[in-house]
């Protein structure tokens, strides 16, 4: 038995459930991709070859809600398109994330005006803000790594 | 091309006679006034006699408050202030009529062939709805352009072969565009716990002046305020 010796002492450690599956949550965030407008083009910025920091971390852009764990709310939300969000956040499975990026989703943005929701919390949980008119893409990626801060100190497995 | 312009002039006139009035236009461009009697008549000769094949654009024009401006700056200077300006929506029973230069179409044409533009613009009068025939059979790019003015203003065209709403929400109440229109709106949306679905609400922002102020006469050099003593 001389293959497996002195192999678990070296390579078996020992922790709490909630940091594992925290650990493996932050560290894959698959977004829904929800790019309405200007900051949509940050968002794709964000993840291409300057940045690339969606697969450096282990995120990606998914094409439907049921796959995504995070979604990016990227630009103006019109009333028309509000039931339209309400619908793909309640599609993601749990445990899922919301972050605002851009003035108009956070608080509507210039547009005080009949077309537009007063920001995107009217509608749906979020987690993240990101201000910004429209954020940069180092502040969307700033945004992302509060968020993993969040998922890491959530401290149980079912979601309050 | 402001000859070519001022040929092309020369035909309308000769074609059209007292039908089309110009505008007057500081750079030479065309603009024709037309009576919506004659609307349809002297579009189909535009595109069939001179070329004007392509419709660039319509637009509807609210003239409710036009000549008049959000901020009072023209004394801004002397005075130290200007606030924006309270403007009361006007609201019309259905048996109301509107001012006769309230409502306008205002139609934008392209002829390729011979590189010229021209504006017609028509008057819907003081009918409540306004109502203006549609160009659609003249020209079919028109269809999708009547019924953003539609829903935007509330001009009805009579034989557009389809005309909904385009752009605002499914169900929604008013014609944003209309310068009585608040521009927050009347209703709001917001996820309801309790139905499990987006509602709609009575609006909770308040209407804001939004142009930006812009001081036009510097009026700190002029002669009253020199003589006038300090303070």
């Amino acid at each position: 038995m001389g293959l497996i010796d002195d192999r678990f002492d070296k390579n078996v450690f020992v922790t709490s459930l909630d940091f594992l599956f925290n650990w493996g949550r932050r560290q894959s965030l698959w977004w829904l991709q929800f790019g309405l407008a200007c900051c949509g083009m940050e968002m794709v910025a964000a993840s291409m070859a300057r940045w690339d920091f969606p697969e450096r971390w282990g995120m990606w852009f998914r094409p439907t809600p049921r796959q995504a764990d995070l979604m990016i709310v990227a630009g103006t939300v019109t009333k028309k398109m509000a039931p339209l969000v309400r619908q793909l956040y309640d599609q993601m499975p749990e445990p899922k994330w919301v972050l605002s990026m851009g003035a108009c989703a956070n608080v509507g943005g210039p547009y005080d005006t009949y077309a537009v929701v007063q920001g995107v919390d009217q509608l749906i949980p979020v987690d993240v803000y990101v201000p910004g008119c429209p954020p940069t893409a180092e502040a969307l990626v700033y945004g992302l790594i509060q968020l993993q801060h969040k998922i890491r100190r959530t401290s149980t497995i079912a979601r309050s | 091309m402001s000859d070519r312009n001022e040929t092309l002039a020369a035909r309308l006139g000769e074609h059209f006679g007292e039908r089309l009035v110009r505008v007057e236009s500081r750079i030479g461009e065309l603009t024709y006034e037309v009576d919506k009697a004659d609307l349809v008549d002297v579009a189909m000769a535009l595109r069939s006699d001179f070329g004007f094949e392509m419709l660039m654009d319509v637009c509807g024009v609210d003239y409710l408050a036009y000549g008049q401006d959000e901020w009072t700056t023209a004394s801004a200077t002397e005075t130290g202030f200007s606030r924006g300006v309270e403007r009361e929506p006007v609201i019309l029973d259905e048996s109301d009529t509107f001012p006769p230069r309230r409502f306008a179409v205002v139609y934008h044409l392209l002829s390729i062939q011979n590189n010229q533009r021209l504006r017609l613009r028509t008057f819907t009068g003081t009918e409540n709805p306004p109502v203006v025939k549609s160009v659609v059979d003249v020209w079919s790019g028109a269809n999708w352009f009547e019924r953003e003015v539609f829903d935007l203003f509330g001009i009805l065209f009579e034989g557009h072969p389809d005309l909904r709403r385009i752009l605002t929400d499914y169900g929604f109440i008013g014609h944003p565009f209309r310068k009585d229109f608040p521009l927050s709106g009347n209703v709001e949306v917001k996820y309801d716990a309790e139905k499990g679905r987006v509602a709609y609400q009575p609006v909770s922002i308040e209407p804001r002046t939004l142009v930006p102020r812009v001081i036009r006469d510097d009026n700190r050099y002029s002669a009253d305020l020199k003589d006038r003593p300090n303070g």
